[in-house]
């Protein structure tokens, strides 16, 4: 009986140990996203500065600067659950990098301060989401590592937690948004 | 543009070698009173030694060890004495002249070192300490960055199982302070990664499960963290802070110094602790300072401290900070 006993009560605790991993790791998962989060709205908040003080430069590039201030809508007034706010941000990102491409074939834009102003605070906030991005990359891969290894599957089966999405940016995509670099070729 | 080697060799036989032979025949001049009173003690050793193992006090034994360590006191005494006024004038004849030939901005004060108010900000080394002394300290501008640094010795005192009282280091030797060039709020220590590498998994745990550093912070740069192990007290901000680039300098920086390296990023500032186990700034009593190549060694020590500004680039400035 003695053993019984001994032999539930760890059972017991190990259960409570795994199921406490579990929702810590996810919960880290949600409190750096809200973080990530915070760092994506600096950028939205940039946006329509930085719309407004290119475009009248900018004759060539409306449509990119259509898609930009649509997508910033699309981000600021939908409630987008993780995977849709990723799938946004990476179409932002590209095209914020094609913009900063384009910036290159207008020197009167390049001579602008306040333009300067806005690319120099643009080029932190991305730094800043950049840290953000690995961040959450890592409490992810932490949170899916744990939910698809053994024994704590069985326990993330029963809890129906699902696998998360990592926050990538192609290569390409990475480089030609590194306002800083571009800034000071 | 930096002084670079070469130049220093120029400036050496011109501006400092005149000055440094009265130095050199001071430095003669102990070595001589030295070796006069070694073998003086010598001599007065032995009498001592004969006097006492006559007598029915002591055995030889006994005598021999008395008169062998009255002897070593007594020249301890003497070397302290000769080497003080040779030290402080070392320090102003050679590694005042160097550092401002360095950078004549820079100010050096061979008796002050960085407070101890300072250090325990730096959140690098968690231990009490008992004795707090430094010296050399070096502070102004490097490229536009508020710097200081100094040769730092903080040390605990330890009971060994004889029950005797003993210094033990907690930390020895260069304590380097300079403003970051990105605003934070967040504190992050960076340490040799020393459980991992002997331990393995079970060491990570252990990072993981340590109340006094805060949260551990792993991070996606293969060969930062075999060197380090990351505590922060915010995931973002920490990974703000350490970027790719500069985790990538880190490295790069511990692989050409070769010695422990201690990180902390507090208050907007970076702390850099690198262990010596011997003086930064002292000279040397056999080596003969008319020679350029015991010169060259101090040089080269405060180029790479002074290399630091650059190396991690802590003049390239983000908006927040220009």
């Amino acid at each position: 009986m003695e053993t019984f006993l001994v032999v539930a009560g760890l059972i017991f605790l190990l259960v409570v140990f795994m199921y406490n991993t579990l929702i810590s790791k996810k919960n880290q998962v949600d409190t750096i996203y809200a973080g990530l989060d915070a760092v994506l709205k600096k950028r939205h908040d940039l946006l329509p500065n930085l719309v407004a003080s290119v475009q009248e430069y900018m004759v060539h590039e409306s449509i990119t600067l259509e898609k930009i201030t649509e997508l910033r809508t699309k981000a600021m007034t939908h409630s987008l659950d993780s995977r849709e706010t990723i799938a946004l941000e990476k179409q932002l990102s590209s095209m914020l990098g094609n913009l900063m491409v384009a910036v290159e074939n207008y020197p009167t834009l390049k001579a602008n301060e306040n333009f300067l102003h806005l690319q120099a605070t643009l080029s932190e906030v991305e730094e800043q989401i950049s840290a953000a991005r690995r961040a959450y990359n890592q409490s992810v891969n932490d949170y899916n590592n744990a939910i698809e290894m053994f024994p704590t599957n069985f326990m993330a089966g029963f809890m129906h937690l699902e696998r998360k999405e990592v926050f990538s940016i192609p290569e390409r995509e990475r480089s030609s948004v590194d306002v800083k670099n571009l800034f000071q070729k | 543009m930096k002084p670079r080697l070469a130049s220093l060799l120029d400036y050496y036989y011109e501006s400092m070698s005149p000055t440094l032979q009265a130095l050199e025949e001071k430095r003669l001049a102990i070595l001589s009173s030295l070796k006069k009173a070694a073998l003086m003690l010598a001599c007065l050793g032995t009498v001592l030694f004969f006097v006492l193992s006559r007598t029915n006090v002591f055995t030889p034994l006994h005598a021999f060890l008395l008169s062998a360590m009255s002897g070593f006191l007594i020249f301890m005494f003497i070397y302290r004495h000769e080497r003080a006024g040779y030290d402080s004038l070392f320090k102003d004849l050679v590694i005042e002249k160097m550092i401002h030939f360095l950078d004549p901005s820079l100010i050096y004060a061979k008796m002050d070192s960085i407070d101890a108010h300072e250090y325990e900000r730096s959140e690098l080394f968690n231990e009490a300490y008992d004795r707090f002394s430094g010296k050399d300290l070096v502070r102004g501008e490097i490229e536009g960055v508020k710097v200081r640094f100094c040769d730092l010795h903080v040390e605990k005192k330890v009971r060994t199982k004889n029950g005797k009282e003993e210094w033990s280091d907690i930390f020895s030797g260069l304590f380097f302070v300079a403003d970051f060039n990105k605003t934070f709020h967040a504190k992050v220590v960076v340490l040799p990664d020393v459980a991992e590498r002997s331990l393995g998994i079970l060491g990570t745990w252990l990072q993981g499960v340590n109340p006094s550093r805060g949260e551990l912070i792993k991070l996606d740069h293969v060969a930062f963290e075999k060197l380090f192990v990351v505590y922060g007290d915010d995931q973002i901000e920490s990974r703000y802070i350490l970027s790719h680039a500069l985790m990538e300098r880190i490295v790069a920086f511990h692989q050409k110094i070769d010695k422990p390296l201690y990180l902390s990023f507090v208050d907007s500032k970076l702390f850099l602790a690198l262990h010596y186990t011997k003086p930064l700034f002292e000279p040397i009593l056999t080596r003969s300072l008319l020679e350029f190549k015991s010169i060259k060694d101090y040089f080269e020590l405060l180029m790479m401290i002074t290399n630091i500004v650059t190396e991690f680039k802590l003049n390239e400035k983000l908006w927040s900070k220009r």
